[in-house]
């Protein structure tokens, strides 16, 4: 059961991973590239530290760099359809939501814990950032806000439980509350760690905003992608299987 | 409904039937090996290649 479970979750990774792809070769990459280079052009002396790798030449070409991270990005859609598939097999029981929308639950979760939490104290930055913090003291930053970004996801989910049986918008308020109060809280509490001099910060706010959406659409697509293939497989594997079994019980209670 | 099917602790009970210790830590770390690949490998040929991914989908650079 668990095996179907991933089977659909790395398909529905590959389905996402085709169009992540797509948008690192026409969006990403041509972008990150002239930030690179507009970035270079002037103001090069001030916080040579965090620069020295990208200030110095590209060690592979630029085509490389351009192919591997479409690769990567086909990867990383994968590996989030597997993580989506395997959360989903042993939470689900525990989501709101019927009928798939305890799909898109879980993707929003996700969404919150991979990337949305950490970026409240990292957030995505464009090549040519000045960074407070080294490379090691932030991937650990980055880890520990995955953490963070799970007890809170877990914490709106429960107090969802708690409070929607009397009415689904107390729900939803309870649910909004562990979410709100980390967003507010977090980036208050924690010192700016990257700043960007050298790029114009309307151009920031894009390259953020751009990261931010394409992560999204890459939950959106793995939950609906998985939904859409186990629909298909329903009928197939009728009563043979448990999960075909409850999902039909799901459908048909009110 | 199958009363195993119910609860979060009924799904792990069910894993744990279906599949061997070895199984479960295949997966983890081939998932780990990917994870570690894509997003923490900051050696200069493998980091410079992935910089424009890294970078667009806001994970940790340099």
């Amino acid at each position: 059961m668990l095996v179907d479970y991933l089977q659909r979750g790395v398909l529905a990774g590959v389905v996402a991973g085709l169009a992540y792809g797509l948008y690192v070769a026409f969006v990403a990459n041509p972008l990150t590239e002239y930030v690179h280079d507009a970035g270079h052009s002037h103001g090069h002396g001030a916080g040579d530290h965090s620069h020295a790798q990208e200030g110095t030449e590209h060690v592979v070409s630029e085509t490389t760099t351009a192919l591997v991270s479409v690769g990567s990005g086909v990867l990383w859609a994968i590996l989030l359809g597997g993580l989506f598939a395997v959360a989903l097999y042993l939470f689900e029981p525990a989501l709101p939501g019927r009928d798939g929308l305890e799909s898109y639950v879980l993707a929003g979760a996700g969404f919150l814990t991979v990337s949305a939490t950490p970026w409240l104290v990292v957030p995505p930055a464009a090549p040519g950032a000045d960074h407070l913090y080294g490379i090691d003291a932030r991937i650990g930053i980055y880890v520990g806000l995955v953490g963070l970004g799970a007890a809170v996801s877990a914490a709106a989910i429960l107090a969802y439980g708690r409070a929607a049986p009397r009415h689904p918008a107390l729900g939803a308020l309870a649910a909004a509350v562990p979410i709100v109060a980390t967003v507010v809280v977090l980036p208050a509490v924690t010192p700016t760690v990257v700043t960007q001099p050298d790029v114009a910060s309307e151009l920031v706010t894009a390259y953020q905003a751009l990261a931010a959406l394409s992560q999204a659409a890459i939950w959106v697509l793995i939950a609906g992608a998985f939904n859409r293939l186990r629909r298909r497989a329903d009928p197939a594997v009728n009563a043979v299987d448990t999960d075909a079994d409850s999902h039909d019980q799901l459908t048909a209670s009110p | 409904m199958t009363a195993t099917n119910e609860t979060v602790h009924g799904r792990i009970e069910t894993a744990r039937t279906e599949l061997t210790p070895m199984q479960v830590a295949t997966g983890l770390l081939f998932a780990a090996a990917i994870a570690f690949a894509l997003l923490f490998l900051q050696e200069p040929l493998a980091h410079d290649a992935m910089h424009n991914f890294r970078h667009g989908a806001g994970i940790v650079c340099h």
